[in-house]
């Protein structure tokens, strides 16, 4: 049998992902409400702030607080399917290379996550942000959401592999996921938040903390991809 | 056995060695503040009296907060390197998958966290005499507290994972993507502005500070390695012992 190529294995993983995706529509629906749950609680929180509160101070922490949780909605979910359902076992069964099963899963949850990000940030804007404008460029933020999508679901295949199989599941995914994420986060957070309040020489500010990002994304991918093997076989 | 009094006299050694690092700090060292940061919210009590180039030493006691620094800094950086040790046979037990390499890391991971939280409460201290202020969100600070959140969720990890050998495996695991955050956490008063002071290379230290130092760095390292060999040689123990217990059995 001539061996199948790391390309189509990827994609096939991929693909039967977002099939699956397409049938059930669980993983988007159950991030997005939780989102614009999330945006709801922020209302609360900020509700007694009064006028003079500029919410631009702290709005890229509260994006971010939103994709953080709700990745971890997710990671949690996608990684549960596969063991319930005995699809994990299944891959492992097939003659498909290890490093190909982590990244079909890690793009499938990229794909995702930057899915419920770009519904999430108008309606963001849209509620909290409307009358003030953004002083930056707005793709600066797409970079931004971009680079911490890929840490985030990089590291959080990983660590949502090790959780579905502790007894803790997504108590053991927080625990794991929110400190090793938070150079990502605080990077990401630098940003985003130089973007929207744009004080003078925000663009060097964002620059540097993408540069960061960026640096963390590849270090805990390369991490990641050379460790996966040996969680998955475990 | 033998390791054992070995660790039994390294643990006393390092221990007479500590307190001498200490009564040496407190009756000879000459006192310089490290880190001359002031805070807004900081209570400078030591102003009125001394003018306003007074900086850094809070509530008059310059001297105890700078006494912390030969307990705080020998066990910080032991943390740091115990850290390390456990990663290292972290990745020796994936290389290996032996089940001692494991258990090496483990016990490691355990001094780590000893070292860690007596880091905690004597970084506290220091910054409550320093700064006024029991806590600060600074990027060293912060990067440690990380890191004693990581050491905490090692352990969390372990005992949520039943089987044996997957336990293994995912603490090596984590231990090892743990670890990336340590040389951050010690780099990072070099590369980005911090409040935190950086002795050697930025104020220097005198002989007479320099020694005790020294001493206190080196006791701190015995204890270390007397803790870790006596827990080691305590697992050996328990593992005679299920071996014997099985031999009964059967």
């Amino acid at each position: 049998m001539a061996k199948i190529s790391a390309m189509r294995q990827f994609k096939a993983i991929l693909k039967k992902d977002i099939v699956m995706e397409l049938r059930t529509k669980e993983m988007l629906t159950s991030m997005g409400l939780y989102t614009l749950l999330t945006l709801v609680v922020y209302y609360v929180a900020l509700s007694q702030a009064g006028n003079g509160f500029d919410v631009r101070l702290i709005a890229g922490g509260l994006l971010w607080l939103a994709f953080l949780f709700t990745s971890m909605l997710g990671l949690n979910r996608s990684l549960v399917h596969e063991k319930d359902q005995g699809c994990l076992e299944a891959l492992l069964l097939s003659p498909l290379d290890r490093p190909v099963i982590f990244f079909g899963k890690a793009v499938g949850n990229l794909i995702f996550l930057l899915i419920v990000e770009v519904i999430t940030i108008p309606i963001f804007m849209f509620m909290f942000l409307s009358g003030r404008p953004i002083a930056g460029p707005i793709w600066g933020i797409a970079v931004a959401l971009l680079v911490g999508a890929v840490g985030i679901s990089g590291i959080g295949t990983l660590l949502a592999t090790m959780s579905v199989n502790t007894t803790g599941k997504d108590f053991i995914l927080a625990v794991l996921f929110i400190p090793i994420m938070f150079p990502l986060l605080y990077a990401a957070v630098a940003a985003t938040s130089a973007i929207i309040i744009g004080n003078p020489g925000y663009m060097s500010l964002f620059w540097t903390a993408m540069a960061i990002g960026a640096a963390y994304d590849v270090i805990m991918l390369v991490a990641a991809y050379g460790l996966y093997e040996f969680i998955i076989g475990a | 056995m033998k390791q054992l009094r070995t660790a039994l006299v390294l643990l006393i050694v390092g221990g007479v060695l500590t307190t001498v690092d200490l009564f040496w700090a407190f009756w000879w060292s000459t006192v310089t503040t490290f880190g001359t940061a002031t805070f807004p919210n900081a209570v400078n009590t030591a102003r009125p009296f001394l003018g306003q180039t007074a900086q850094g030493f809070m509530y008059g006691r310059a001297w105890f907060s700078q006494k912390i620094f030969y307990f705080h800094v020998p066990v910080a950086e032991a943390s740091f390197l115990v850290f390390g040790v456990a990663a290292f046979f972290a990745i020796r037990f994936l290389m290996t998958r032996r089940k001692e390499y494991d258990t090496k890391s483990r016990i490691a991971m355990e001094v780590t966290l000893l070292f860690v939280i007596l880091t905690m409460i004597t970084g506290d201290l220091w910054t409550k005499a320093s700064w006024g202020v029991w806590w600060q969100w600074e990027p060293r600070l912060t990067t440690y507290f990380i890191m004693t959140l990581l050491v905490i969720a090692y352990f969390v990890l372990r005992n949520s994972v039943e089987d044996e050998e997957r336990r293994a495996v995912y603490a090596a695991v984590f231990c090892i993507i743990a670890f990336i955050d340590a040389p951050i956490s010690f780099m990072i008063t070099r590369l980005i502005p911090s409040d935190h002071p950086v002795v050697f290379t930025q104020s220097g230290l005198d002989t007479n500070q320099l020694i005790p130092f020294i001493i206190g760095q080196i006791g701190m390292l015995m204890i270390g390695y007397a803790i870790y060999t006596m827990r080691m040689s305590e697992e050996r123990l328990h593992e005679r012992l299920d071996v014997a217990k099985e031999s009964l059995e059967s």
